[in-house]
């Protein structure tokens, strides 16, 4: 047997430092992952929203790619391998219209890369979510452009190009009978809901649940599966969940953070969101609210961005419960779209607060002895 | 009694996957040819030496005494002559004098089977003599001298004596082993040490992996008429540290606290051997595995004996080999030597394959916490790390960076591979002034 253990590679010294273990999840591991997962949901969008989806899709991620290799290779070291600017390219087509003008998805992935993300000198050195950045940059510059929605594949009524969400808020500032739920206003107000909603609901009526003397309200499956108008990848909350699924299982992200996120804004629906539009108290249809919108898709893929969220599993609990208080007021109360992206913005900028007193109270943890 | 505690917190679960058959007893390894006898193998000052190139040896006779209080004596661990001394580098990276001894000459101590010598009478002063001059120190790395943990102060009252017989890292398995193989042996070691601390509670710990051990070793401690319970801890690394095993056991968060002293279970067996035996210590059971070991297995090694000869014994596959490490795969260090001895503080052989061996390519931090989360003594990895590469150790100091024991947990658990443990390693002995010297498992 030789007397000295040859070198590993180039470079590679045959003694390195301990441990001589490391975990298999990598950054770039753990970005690809999250972009798999949401393969499907793409794959929704482009079923629902056709060719002008996939046209979104192809020109936000060429986007975010070019800015990060524009950023990155004057450093000498191009970063898109990492997979971080694919996601983020990802993250932005999924949350646009279909059909909105290439230069808008194109601009807000360049700007989330450029400004939010390279400017502060990277991955890991950026404060803000560089996707969410991106979007709330495109729903300030292009309000108009980013409230033209697509209607979904087999809806061909006048009214299915606007968001089930937009629909009843437009519904509730009428003058007019209040209804329980936000389905049934929907449907007082003639939304159009699809065919296959109307086959499916209408045959669970009447053979499912007539006896039982209770019914399902048209819309229950197109909210359900995102079949409606929307984000390309943002309604379909089932695919959504299971690619969250899948990152929860394989530890890409906790779970803190969009529980506490989604718990806290559906309560809050639950409880105060019937009282703006006189509809009263705990009458604010949670899961119509929780499913509308992109809460689901920002809730698991943007706020839970370790970059951007706090170190410490408490500091992921109160930002997720902030997330939820700050969705809340901006959803019904605002006017920036469905409040998610701005909420997630703004909760952004309280996490290094958060980071500095979870830090202080863990030194103090570690008590006087500390040399 | 038997319950599983908690480990306080952090700690990380690494799959280990050995291949071959892993066989749990213990094997003898070859004698060596030659043995390298360094005279620091302990925490303290080498050694003195009391023999010259071209002196006839015996079977463990004394070759270094004592120099200081941290020092231990050294004895040579076959008969023979002593062919030369020579300088050597150690794989802690000190340096010290090493006697190389050729084998020759007559066994008087193997093979003989030695009348067990009583010891209930003898003073404290006597037993703790039998142990410091058979040069027992701590065998789970540390190598502090074992009397000075037997002989506490006359004030202070000892609340807790464990035998830790939780392997310091995960794939290693000699203590273990010898929990299966010498349970007696172990528990009259544990015997000897409650007479001379007189412990207001004595327990034996092991690995949840081992729960089958438990009913066996609550026998033996009743039959000897002891007031010892025995209890399962978590298999999560590092919880076979000294201090996490006395927190999980107190129910506490971990301290150095010297009222609570946990021993090793074959350190436990070397103080039997020296009390009872009178038998020093020249062999320890170390574990061999690794993916390029064909035959990874636990060996009673006699101390001197060459790495790579254990590695040839054991079916190393040198070509396939990037590295070797002396110790764990979590906190042992690589060499670039075959050559290196046996000392009292290696506690394993593991070697990696040539892409295993790969340095991982370092990223940035994406600040996702999880050092934090497995970090067992409660520190901030992530922030600690950027304060001494920012040149502010005094800060990180004021932040507990005193208490990294470089377990390693940090550097395992990051994605983004940056060598957490051991910056903060570097930045603590910055701090600190000390060199750190192996673990510290009792």
């Amino acid at each position: 047997m030789a007397e000295s253990i040859r070198h590993a590679g180039p470079g590679d010294p045959a003694t390195s430092a301990a441990p001589h273990l490391r975990v298999r999840m990598s950054t770039s591991r753990m970005a690809w992952l999250a972009s798999l997962s949401l393969l499907p949901a793409a794959a929704w969008g482009i079923v629902l929203f056709g060719l002008p989806a996939l046209i979104v899709l192809v020109v936000s991620i060429a986007s975010a790619a070019a800015a990060e290799a524009a950023a990155t290779l004057p450093r000498g070291k191009v970063t898109l391998g990492d997979g971080s600017a694919f996601f983020t390219g990802l993250l932005v087509a999924l949350l646009m219209p279909a059909g909105v003008p290439a230069y808008v998805p194109a601009a807000a992935s360049a700007f989330g890369i450029l400004v939010v993300k390279q400017s502060f000198g990277g991955l890991g050195r950026n404060w803000m979510n560089p996707a969410m950045g991106g979007v709330v940059f495109a729903l300030l510059s292009w309000p108009g452009l980013l409230s033209q929605w697509a209607a979904p594949l087999g809806s061909a009524a006048a009214n299915a190009a606007v968001p089930p969400l937009e629909a009843l808020r437009a519904a509730l500032a009428a003058p007019g009978p209040r209804d329980a739920t936000p389905l049934a206003v929907l449907a007082r107000a003639g939304y159009g809901f699809s065919g296959l909603d109307s086959a499916a609901v209408g045959w669970v009526n009447s053979h499912v649940l007539a006896p039982l003397g209770t019914r399902l309200q048209p819309g229950t499956l197109d909210v359900l599966i995102g079949h409606v108008a929307g984000g390309i990848g943002s309604t379909c909350a089932p695919l959504l969940l299971a690619g969250a699924a899948f990152l929860l299982t394989f530890g890409v992200i906790r779970w803190h953070l969009p529980v506490f996120y989604i718990g806290t804004f559906g309560l809050l629906a639950f409880v105060f969101g019937g009282l703006g539009t006189g509809q009263g108290w705990l009458a604010g249809g949670p899961l119509f609210q929780v499913l509308s919108g992109s809460l689901v898709l920002a809730a698991f893929y943007a706020a839970p961005d370790p970059v951007t969220s706090p170190l410490m599993n408490t500091g992921k609990c109160i930002l997720g419960a902030a997330l939820g208080v700050l969705t809340f007021f901006l959803r019904f109360f605002g006017s920036l779209g469905d409040g998610v992206a701005a909420a997630i913005v703004l909760g952004n900028c309280i996490s290094p607060l958060l980071d500095r007193w979870m830090e202080r109270r863990k030194v103090q943890e570690l008590g006087q002895g500390v040399a | 009694m038997t319950d599983t505690t908690k480990l306080p917190k952090g700690g990380v679960n690494p799959p280990v996957e050995l291949p071959g058959p892993r066989d749990p007893g213990i094997a003898n390894a070859a004698l060596p040819n030659r043995a390298t006898i360094p005279l620091l193998q302990h925490a303290g000052r080498p050694a003195i030496r009391l023999v010259r190139p071209g002196d006839v040896v015996s079977e463990g006779m004394l070759v270094g005494k004592p120099d200081g209080p941290r020092s231990a004596a050294v004895h040579s661990s076959v008969p023979g002559v002593v062919a030369e001394i020579r300088e050597i580098t150690l794989a802690t990276g000190e340096r010290c004098e090493a006697l190389e001894i050729d084998l020759g000459g007559s066994f008087e101590t193997s093979g003989r089977p030695r009348a067990p010598r009583p010891w209930e009478n003898l003073p404290r002063a006597d037993l703790l003599e039998r142990i410091r001059s058979a040069g027992v120190v701590g065998l789970g790395g540390e190598g502090v001298p074992t009397h000075l943990k037997l002989s506490p102060p006359p004030a202070g009252s000892c609340s807790l004596l464990a035998a830790n017989g939780l392997d310091c890292e995960p794939s290693l398995g000699a203590d273990d082993a010898l929990l299966r193989e010498k349970p007696a042996e172990i528990i009259e070691g544990l015997r000897i040490c409650q007479l001379l601390l007189l412990p207001a509670r004595t327990v034996i710990a092991v690995s949840e992996r081992s729960a089958d051990l438990v009913q066996e070793l609550q026998r033996l401690v009743q039959r000897a008429g002891m007031n010892t319970s025995v209890v399962a801890l978590p298999a999560r690394y590092p919880q076979g540290h000294e201090q996490l095993v006395v927190a999980a056991l107190e129910g506490r968060p971990p301290s150095s606290d010297p009222s609570s002293v946990a021993l090793n279970v074959a350190t436990l067996l070397a103080v039997y051997e020296a009390v009872v035996l009178e038998k020093p210590l020249i062999e320890r059971v170390l574990t061999v595995t690794g993916s390029t070991v064909a035959h990874p297995r636990n060996l009673k090694v006699r101390l001197g004996t060459r790495v790579g000869d254990l590695l040839d014994e054991c079916g190393g596959d040198l070509a396939g080999t990037g590295k070797v490490v002396m110790g764990g795969p979590m906190r042992g260090v690589s060499v670039a030597t075959l050559d290196l001895p046996v000392t009292k503080r290696t506690l394993g052989i593991v070697t990696f394959s040539t892409v295993e061996a790969r340095t991982p390519q370092e990223t940035a931090c994406i600040r996702c916490g999880a050092c934090i989360e497995v970090c067992p003594w409660g520190l901030q990895p992530t922030r600690l790390f950027k304060l001494i590469r920012m040149g502010e150790e005094a800060k990180a100091g004021r932040e507990g960076l005193a208490r990294c024991t470089e377990c390693g947990c940090c550097s395992y658990a990051c994605p983004s591979r940056i060598p957490l443990s051991a910056i903060l390693g570097e930045g603590r002995r910055r701090i600190v002034g000390v060199r750190n010297g192996g673990g510290s498992h009792g």
